[in-house]
């Protein structure tokens, strides 16, 4: 009795929204980034298990997968950059409070 | 005695553990806590990667997630000081909509996703590793270059954003 | 020289801008000369074209330009000479020429001397067009034209309020009478397909239209002529059109634009003649009109007025001489009326100049010894219009009512016959209250002086005219060489030659003179032997004089009527604009900046909140794909 796809596939898109729903909710900008390489990993995991399926026609998945992790890694490097030059403004970042681009 | 049921209990676990993991980041205050159990949800995933039989992409995970950005993000809780106070977990008036939004959008979607694929489960083959190098360096040779020339422009992003500033240039340009 | 005929009015359009453009900076005083010159040098030209028409061209058509070709509507600015508009084209070009030759005398303090000559110009291009168009619509250029600068020089002295009253007065009125003018010309050209007279003429002898659709045609025309020519209604601006210069008054009010209105009935003869009724409404309202303003005229205390009822009596003489069928008396009378009431305008304005500005003749008296050469040429003219043997006047106003008589309007005949005795009395009032007696203002008396060399030689010039030009064109009575030229171009070919026996050619010539000695007399003996004495019968008339010194109470009328339901409707039409138009588009764009007030909030500067409605967005796709394919939305 072997896992079936569907299977998969609900586990990534539970982490996905829950990883989405964290971006939405929490203050904290650091949580926040958090929460998006969450949404990214179910993402890979929703690759993973399509390419695996079609893996004998299709690695395109695979190949995909390891693009967005050089991505992933890429964007926490500079929102982690952002996230440092805004706190040298203010001690405390709550996300709710940057709201110059009001109107 | 066979040992099919291996790989459904052993996917419960991991499942089990990444989605705990995820809804722990969520929830947690403490960030250190936080980012922890973050790292616990990529095991998981590379646990689940296995179970699917892309060992290399496995790897991959543990290298870059587990290893580089968890540390850039201790790196990053470490650096700020955020405030403790208890209702820090929520943004102040959005959270309830928040909730409303993505509960309606992902209800459908994981059910949809399960029911439509009972087929055929995945293939493990016997590793991933050949097919998935001959793939980028020959038909993705072209976005591989991109992707590193992408790093290198994150990386000078990342060190342009956070150079200290000259005093007297802050000043100048306060003056300005 | 016909050939050359679009130079007669290229002349003064000529003048017209050189005065307009250059005359404020550099050529000041010198416009005068400019215009005059040009003027004469129509002058010349059309006596050239007048004596090569006599000489036998009797119809050319000089096409100037294509002007409009739209599918079967086509005009062309072009000019017909034949008889009528030589006559015309003489007498407009001769009369402006003397009038231009005095403004260059009248107006010479005046600040705004190159204006003057530079609208005075521009009038006599647009005379000019009137009467050389070949057809209604460029009739109509030059029609709208005149009355364009009868505003302009009406209120020429626009620094004080009365002028510029008087000129839009003018102006409304003839746009009143304008209005029927084109109700005419629009269904000339639905009936017969074409603008131009001697197609309209021609398709109206090969197919006769509906009785009441050409009757429509010809009231509406005379409408406009009424307007334009200031008969009953539209008449009423004349007499304010005398706050104008003087020079102004005796070329449109009395010698041209003024004369536009019979012309155009001449012009449409053949039109009138056919259409049942509508000779006799110009006849009638003619004949009322002239002996209305005749009364008026017995009253009024300025010379100008005096001058400017008179003229609307003359007119109405000529288009009661239209009414009974004798447009060559009419035309007639149209010439030798230009020349001296051209001449007793200028005379009076010889008069003003002399007194310093004074109009009112209870001031004035005694002045012909200060004045020889003025007075001896308004009494020559006040003798042509109260129509006395030999002068012009007599032979052209006896004609008319001769054709009124023998044609069987009797009425009509007895009204003229008795305007023409108010005539000769209230010309007799005038000049007596002007040139003899005691002197009544002696400080203004002793300040007068004769005018100068350059504004008496044109009074002589029209004097001369007024004297002979009856006999010349007019002698033997309807059969004059006027008779010969005219005939063929204004009278229907049908008509008989109804020329009546001397015996009663000489009875009714009778009758007009012993009208007008009468009228003379009455006039000698009321004011030089007292009897009656004048203020005694103004008292002992009391009501009668009141409502005649008050111009009947028309111009009361007029403004309680029409005037003021005008500025009604104008304030309705106000407030509609104001309220509901300005309203609606106020709401309108209160209702867009409310929305963009509310659609503002949506940019709460918070990136959270713009992550939500990515979710959102991602929702609404959600449903709408799952509408979609489960076949709720769409098809």
């Amino acid at each position: 009795m072997t896992v079936p796809l569907g299977a998969y596939i609900a586990v990534s898109a539970v982490l996905f929204f829950t990883g989405c729903a964290g971006v939405l909710v929490r203050r904290n900008a650091v949580v926040i980034l958090m929460c998006v390489e969450l949404m990214l990993n179910a993402a890979n995991l929703a690759l993973v298990a399509f390419s695996r399926k079609y893996g004998s026609i299709d690695e395109r998945g695979s190949v995909f997968v390891v693009f967005v992790f050089v991505i992933a890694a890429a964007e926490v490097a500079v929102g982690l950059g952002i996230i440092l030059s805004a706190y040298r403004n203010r001690p405390v970042i709550n996300v709710d409070e940057i709201h110059q681009m009001k109107g | 005695m066979t040992f099919d049921f291996v790989e459904p209990v052993v996917f419960a676990l991991l499942s089990i553990g990444v989605i705990a993991g995820g809804v722990a980041v969520v929830m947690l205050n403490r960030i250190t806590a936080a980012a922890l159990l973050m790292a616990f949800t990529f095991l998981n995933m590379a646990g689940m990667f296995v179970l699917l039989g892309a060992e290399t992409i496995a790897a991959f995970q543990v290298l870059i997630y587990v290893g580089a950005i968890t540390v850039l993000i201790l790196y990053g809780v470490m650096f700020t000081k955020f405030s403790d106070s208890p209702r820090a977990l929520f943004f102040q008036r959005q959270t309830p909509l928040a909730a409303l939004f993505v509960a309606a959008v992902a209800v459908p979607i994981v059910i949809v996703g399960t029911v439509s694929f009972t087929s055929a489960p995945p293939r493990p083959g016997g590793g991933d590793l050949p097919a998935l190098a001959t793939s980028v360096f020959t038909d993705f040779a072209f976005p591989f270059e991109i992707a590193s020339v992408l790093l290198l422009a994150a990386m000078v992003g990342a060190i342009a954003l956070t150079r200290r500033d000259d005093p007297q240039e802050a000043a100048m340009r306060r003056r300005r | 020289m016909i050939s050359l005929v679009w130079l007669i009015p290229a002349f003064p359009l000529a003048a017209f801008l050189i005065s307009g453009l250059f005359g404020r900076r550099w050529l000041g005083h010198l416009t005068g000369l400019v215009a005059t010159i040009a003027v004469g040098l129509s002058a010349l030209l059309s006596i050239g074209v007048f004596l090569e028409v006599l000489g036998g061209k009797t119809q050319t058509v000089v096409q100037l330009y294509r002007w409009i070709a739209v599918g079967d509507f086509s005009i062309n600015v072009s000019a017909l000479i034949d008889p009528l508009s030589s006559v015309m084209l003489l007498v407009v070009t001769v009369v402006s020429f003397l009038i231009f030759v005095y403004s260059n005398g009248y107006m010479e303090h005046d600040a705004g001397f190159y204006r003057f000559f530079a609208w005075l110009s521009l009038f006599v291009f647009a005379m000019l067009i009137l009467v050389m168009a070949d057809n209604y619509l460029l009739m109509f250029v030059g029609w709208e034209g005149v009355g364009l600068c009868s505003y302009l020089l009406i209120g020429y002295w626009f620094e004080r309020p009365a002028p510029y009253y008087a000129a839009k007065k003018a102006f409304v009125m003839n746009r009143i009478g304008d209005w029927g003018y084109t109700i005419g010309i629009i269904t000339i050209f639905l009936v017969f397909g074409s603008m131009n007279f001697l197609d309209v003429f021609k398709r109206l002898e090969e197919s006769a239209p509906a009785q009441a659709t050409l009757t429509l045609i010809c009231v509406a025309l005379f409408f406009g002529a009424t307007g334009k020519s200031a008969q009953l209604p539209l008449y009423s601006w004349l007499p304010d059109a005398m706050e104008g210069p003087t020079p102004v008054s005796a070329l449109i009010h009395a010698a041209t634009m003024v004369t536009s209105g019979v012309y155009l009935v001449a012009r449409s003869m053949p039109l009138f003649e056919v259409a049942g009724p509508s000779l006799q409404v110009v006849g009638v309202v003619g004949a009322i009109t002239a002996i209305f303003a005749a009364t008026i005229a017995l009253v009024q205390f300025d010379i100008k007025r005096v001058m400017a009822y008179s003229t609307v009596s003359q007119l109405g003489y000529m288009f009661l001489a239209l009414g009974v069928g004798a447009p060559v008396a009419a035309m007639f009378h149209l010439a030798t009326h230009a020349f001296f009431k051209a001449l007793l305008f200028l005379g009076s304005g010889s008069v003003i100049h002399g007194l310093g500005g004074e109009q009112d003749m209870r001031k004035m008296g005694g002045l012909r010894r200060k004045m020889p050469v003025t007075f001896w040429t308004m009494l020559i003219a006040g003798g042509a219009l109260a129509a006395l043997p030999p002068l012009a006047g007599f032979w052209s106003k006896d004609e008319i009512l001769g054709a009124a008589f023998v044609n069987g309007h009797v009425v009509l005949y007895a009204i003229g016959i008795i305007t023409a005795v108010l005539t000769a009395f209230y010309v007799t009032r005038a000049l007596w209250m002007t040139f003899y007696g005691e002197p009544r203002d002696h400080h203004l008396y002793d300040h007068a002086h004769e005018s100068p060399r350059v504004m008496t030689l044109p009074l002589i010039a029209l004097a001369a005219g007024s004297a002979v030009l009856g006999i010349v064109v007019g002698f033997p009575p309807e059969q004059g060489s006027v008779h010969s030229f005219l005939a063929p171009v204004v009278e229907a070919a049908g008509l008989a030659e109804h020329i009546p026996e001397l015996a009663t050619i000489v009875a009714l010539a009778l009758v007009s003179v012993a009208a007008g000695v009468i009228g003379i007399a009455f006039g000698v003996s009321m004011y030089v032997r007292h009897r009656p004495d004048s203020a005694a019968l103004t008292r002992a008339a009391g009501p009668v004089y009141r409502v005649l010194v008050s111009k009947y109470y028309i111009d009361e009328l007029y403004d309680h009527r029409f005037v003021e339901a005008a500025r009604a409707f104008a304030g309705a039409s106000w407030a509609f604009d104001i309220h509901i138009i300005d309203g609606l588009a106020n709401r309108l764009g209160w209702v867009l900046a409310m929305g963009g007030q509310g659609l503002r909030r949506v940019q709460t500067g918070i990136v959270g909140n713009y992550a939500l409605t990515i979710v959102a967005g991602l929702l609404l796709m959600l449903v709408a794909y799952g509408g979609y394919a489960t076949g709720i939305l769409g098809r």
